[in-house]
């Protein structure tokens, strides 16, 4: 009868060996298209007449959220006078390629909108260009006109707001949750 | 003449203790001698005399209270009594002696620390109607300061609330539930997502044992509660001091001992079925029970499910703040000679939704949230669970090996397995893909011995090899939070009682070593790669002196450590309003920090939190009230912290950046608890928690420290009327306090104003000011009739509005309004 004892607790001493054993894996984490960062903004006015016309204009920060601030790196010139479509190439750089994250915003066009906030003597005419599945308008393609009169270093923000579920055709820079918020120096001369 | 009657017990489990059957299943296995002719009927002339031994260990039990009783009632599953004033206290040869009873005093009721008070009736007809009953269960605490004869954690102060005794929501959480305890509170995130607090500390340095093997989770940040399924626990146990000896490392604050129900022998199969609904949240409940006990084996099996929709404050619906559990559990117990296997299989399935307006990651839209006096998405009621949620899927098999390989002592084998699958889902681009997927596997491997040396001395010591695997499974489009990671730790340990009169005196001492190897993506997807390795060696040092049979004494002086856990260590960005730095990717460069790189740890001065704690603890009682008066000190080195160091530019606009580092904190603080029976139908209890937290450094005040808090209860047992066996009315007042130690406040618009200047040397701060203090009432009504068992629960009954500085979600909304829960249980037992 002992030896029956003795024989069950060292059956179950190897059971549990072999549920224990495991091969530990040295494997890192599979790499990822990182879509939550956005690293850099660049701005392109596109002269509507002339497309050879562009000027840009660049936002960056370069270590998304490590400790280097973001940086304005340019302001906004302009000629006055003119028609201009406004584009937007927005990067996450962290990694190379770089990730489009644009096109990810125009994906989900619906639970995004980009708002303007400009000095009114800067421009006599704005609209938005696209317009999402509900038909609200986005903001990755806007135009622009200045009617004359010249604006010297003001103010030019532009903020892009994530409003899942939120988003309406009355919805306005308050809403939601801002992915850029950007303020470029204007000057139209 | 004298009859010698022997009762044979068919279970070795310490925790079938308080249960009787036809053959006597008990932790005390006596002997005791019989008048031959049962008692004369005229006079008080009749003596009792035994012998009391642990079941156990057969060994006698010094002072042990043995008092006779009257007129035992069996009420379904409880048993009510008189005192009578006649007693003895069994000495070393575990013998006691009553002598001159009267005829009426048919019972005897033995009680002592460490064991569960037993009742026992020397009447025949009592065994008639128990043989015919089967058993009858001795439940006789609401919360019960009896413990189990727990090695190496006997002098820490320790409570149990017993699931069964208690009108309890099933659908709350493991820590709202031992929150009943003075000096134990939760810290949430929303109602779904609640974690332990002990005495000021909570998240892993709280240690949270599921059937004595570490619960294996993500237990890092502020929104990861362990995953325990209420309807499959049968009792909770709270350790507040260091139980780092006994049970390893994390235990800083203390320890929560949950078990499962007991799988018990020669039981007959018995079939529970439990359905409830809660009002607020319109939820549902339902859990069924089954098993049997035959001579030499037993099984039960549970299975639950509870949904829950979005929950409402008194003014608006707190949308998205449902949840869904589905609970299987599953155990099995073979019983030898000298053997004892049991298994032990969970299942657990959450899907927990957070509060959608409680995200958001800019400085304008958190201003304008906190700003608001409601929360800023309000929709109407539904059981939808969306984005913010999450979903764990947590499997847990345990074996257990006890060989009894002589009369006093014990050797067990245990091995525990453990998977924990983690979804969670952020509002963001792809808000269909997890933004964390990980897979957690743990096993325990743990070898203890249990001995005695000499006869006043008991002892444990015991091996246990612990492993864990954490892998992030690919597709999030974001690069993990944590790193994979592979951790072993080899720990010994011992600890020795020894027994002198009335005093006891406890010593442990435990080696750890635990090495880890850490690999991890950066931001830039690079990849960076560490190894380390710590050891450690704690100790405790513990008196219990039973100054008298109403006075006793308890203190107990340990250390506990734990390492630094991978979000602290490797944090890189943005949670909410605020982007953070682990204690390994920020470094100093001239004066200035950088964030370009992953340090490794020989090369840091990173080192594990270490802790004393000196706890003491008087209890004193009589017959009608009893007093428990706890004081603290807990002083911790290296404690982790998040400390604020400047304002910077992001892209999203200004943000506060902080970085994770390490502090000396000391914690002082006591909890008194008062219960008073006033008849035999009222009672009432009342606790009060005090604590006070300071770092060692002027950084500021911690947040989420608990403040003060006054809590009651009533309970009147009403007389029984119709067909009613048991009723019980429970009126549940508290009072919490605002926290006046809380830290400062700075709003985000003064920090993103610059009215602020956030530096290296600013101290912790709040977004929003502690809430004021406020009162709770609650309320519940229990009734048993035959098998069926009714309550209903109003929480909340004056449907405060109030916000609790403990929920990380004060800052959005505010606390859950009246909740009206009613529950039907029906147990079946069958009759052969």
């Amino acid at each position: 009868m002992k030896n029956i004892k003795v024989n069950y607790f060292v059956i179950f001493l190897f059971t549990i060996l072999l549920f224990t054993s495991c091969e530990e894996d040295g494997a890192a984490p599979d790499e990822e298209n990182e879509m939550e960062v956005i690293t850099d903004v660049k701005l392109i006015f596109t002269n509507q007449y002339d497309s050879t016309d562009i000027v840009t204009a660049r936002a960056q920060d370069p270590d998304g959220a490590g400790v280097q601030e973001l940086k304005v790196l340019n302001g906004i010139v302009l000629k006055p006078n003119k028609q201009w479509i406004l584009t937007f190439e927005i990067m996450n750089n962290l990694e190379s390629p770089g990730e489009d994250i644009g096109k990810e915003i125009l994906e989900e066009g619906a639970s995004h909108q980009i708002f303007f906030d400009y000095p009114p003597e800067a421009f006599c005419e704005f609209g938005y260009l696209d317009e999402d599945v509900n038909g609200n308008p986005i903001g990755l393609k806007t135009a622009w006109q200045n009617c004359g009169d010249q604006v010297i270093e003001k103010d030019f923000t532009i903020s892009l707001k994530h409003q899942p579920g939120v988003k309406t055709s009355t919805s306005t820079v308050s809403d939601g949750d801002t992915d850029f918020q950007l303020t470029f120096v204007l000057t139209i001369q | 003449m004298r009859s010698k009657y022997k009762l044979n017990c068919h279970c070795n489990s310490k925790s079938d203790k308080r249960y009787l059957n036809k053959r006597f299943c008990c932790i005390l296995n006596f002997f005791f001698l019989l008048p031959s002719i049962l008692f004369s009927q005229d006079n008080c002339t009749n003596t009792i005399s035994g012998k009391v031994l642990d079941k156990n260990t057969n060994k006698p039990i010094l002072d042990v209270i043995v008092r006779t009783i009257t007129d035992p009632q069996v009420y379904g599953v409880r048993v009510s009594y008189n005192y009578s004033d006649k007693f003895s206290i069994s000495d070393k040869e575990g013998l006691f002696l009553l002598e001159d009873l009267c005829p009426d005093e048919d019972s005897l009721l033995f009680s002592r620390i460490g064991y569960q008070d037993t009742v026992i009736s020397l009447e025949a007809d009592f065994w008639t109607v128990s043989l015919t009953e089967k058993f009858v269960e001795l439940d006789n605490v609401i919360i019960s300061d009896e413990r189990e004869n727990n090695l190496g954690t006997q002098t820490l102060s320790q409570q149990s609330i017993d699931l069964k005794d208690q009108t309890v929501d099933v659908t709350s959480s493991l820590a709202s539930i031992a929150s009943q305890i003075d000096g134990v509170t939760f810290t949430s995130t929303g109602s779904n997502v609640e974690r332990p607090v002990i005495h000021g500390l909570y998240g892993n340095r709280v240690l949270v044992l599921n059937n004595y093997i570490k619960h294996g989770f993500q237990n890092w940040g502020d929104d990861h509660a362990p995953e325990i399924n209420i309807s499959s626990v049968d009792r909770i146990s709270i350790l507040k001091g260091s139980a780092g000896v006994r049970f390893g490392p994390e235990a800083l604050g203390g320890a929560i001992i949950v078990e499962p129900d007991q799988i018990k022998l020669s039981q007959p199969y018995f079939f529970n079925v439990n359905t409830g609904y809660q009002s607020n949240g319109r939820g549902t409940n339902y859990s069924i029970k089954t098993g049997k006990g035959f001579k030499n084996l037993g099984f039960n099996l549970g299975l639950n499910y509870i949904k829950i929709g979005d929950r409402h404050s008194p003014s608006y619906s707190l949308t998205n703040s449902g949840k869904e559990e589905k609970g299987l559990n599953l155990g099995l117990h073979y019983h030898l000679k000298d053997f004892d296997i049991k298994l032990f299989y969970s299942f657990v399935d959450l899907n927990l939704g957070l509060l959608r307006s409680s995200i958001f990651h800019s400085g304008d839209a958190i201003s304008r949230a906190i700003n608001s006096d409601v929360p800023l998405i309000i929709d109407p009621f539904s059981f939808k669970i969306r984005e913010p949620n999450q979903k764990v899927k947590h499997h847990f098999i345990k074996a257990k090996v006890d060989w009894y390989y002589n009369e006093n002592n014990k050797i067990s084998l245990i091995a525990g397995r453990q998977l924990n699958k983690r979804k969670e889902f952020d509002v963001r681009r792809n808000s269909g893909l997890p933004i964390i997927d990980l897979d957690l596997v743990s096993t325990d491997l743990m070898l203890e011995w249990d001995h005695s040396i000499s006869d006043n001395s008991d002892g444990l010591m015991g091996l246990h090899f612990f492993n864990q695997d954490n892998d992030n499974l690919p597709g999030t489009q974001t690069t993990p939070l944590i790193p994979n990671y592979n951790t072993n730790r080899y720990s010994l340990f011992l600890v020795e009682n020894l027994k002198l009169g009335k005093k006891s005196f406890e010593f442990g001492t435990r080696i750890d070593y635990e090495d880890y190897n850490v690999r991890g993506r950066e931001t830039s997807q690079k990849i960076f790669r560490d190894e380390h390795s710590f050891s450690n060696l704690i100790f405790s040092l513990g008196f219990n002196n039973q100054i008298s049979e109403n006075i006793s004494f308890r203190l107990n002086l340990g250390s506990a450590w734990r390492t630094p856990n991978m979000a602290e260590l490797f944090s890189f960005g943005s949670h909410g309003f605020r982007n953070s730095f682990g204690l390994l990717r920020y470094y100093f460069n001239d004066d200035k920090i950088r964030t370009d790189r992953v340090t490794n740890f020989v090369d840091s001065e990173v080192s594990p939190e270490k802790s004393f704690k000196l706890i003491n603890e008087f209890d004193i009682s009589d017959e009608k009230n009893e007093l428990k008066f706890t004081l603290f000190t807990n002083y911790i080195l290296n404690y982790v912290f998040e400390r604020p160091i400047g304002l910077f530019g992001t892209i999203r606009g200004p943000m506060p950046y902080y970085i994770h580092d390490q502090i000396d904190m000391l914690f002082i603080g006591s909890d008194i608890t008062l219960k008073r029976k006033f008849s035999k139908n009222f009672k009432s209890a009342f606790t009060f928690n005090y604590l006070w937290s300071n770092n060692l450094d002027n950084s500021g005040k911690l947040i989420n420290q608990p403040p003060i808090r006054i809590s009651s209860n009533f309970k009147w047992q009403t007389n029984n009327f119709w067909r009613i066996d048991f009723s019980e009315i429970a009126i549940l007042p508290s009072y919490t306090f605002r926290q006046f130690n809380a830290p400062i406040t700075y709003t985000p618009e003064s920090l993103i104003n610059g009215y602020i200047a956030l530096n290296y040397n600013s101290k912790i701060f709040d977004l929003k000011e502690a809430p004021d203090g406020y009162f709770l009432l609650d309320f519940s009504w229990k009734v048993d009739v035959n098998d069926f068992s009714f309550s209903l629960m109003i929480n909340n009954v004056l449907n405060k509005r109030y916000r609790n500085y403990l929920n990380n979600m004060r800052i959005f909304a505010d606390e859950m309004g009246r909740n009206f829960i009613v529950n039907l249980s029906y147990k079946f037992n069958s009759k052969n």
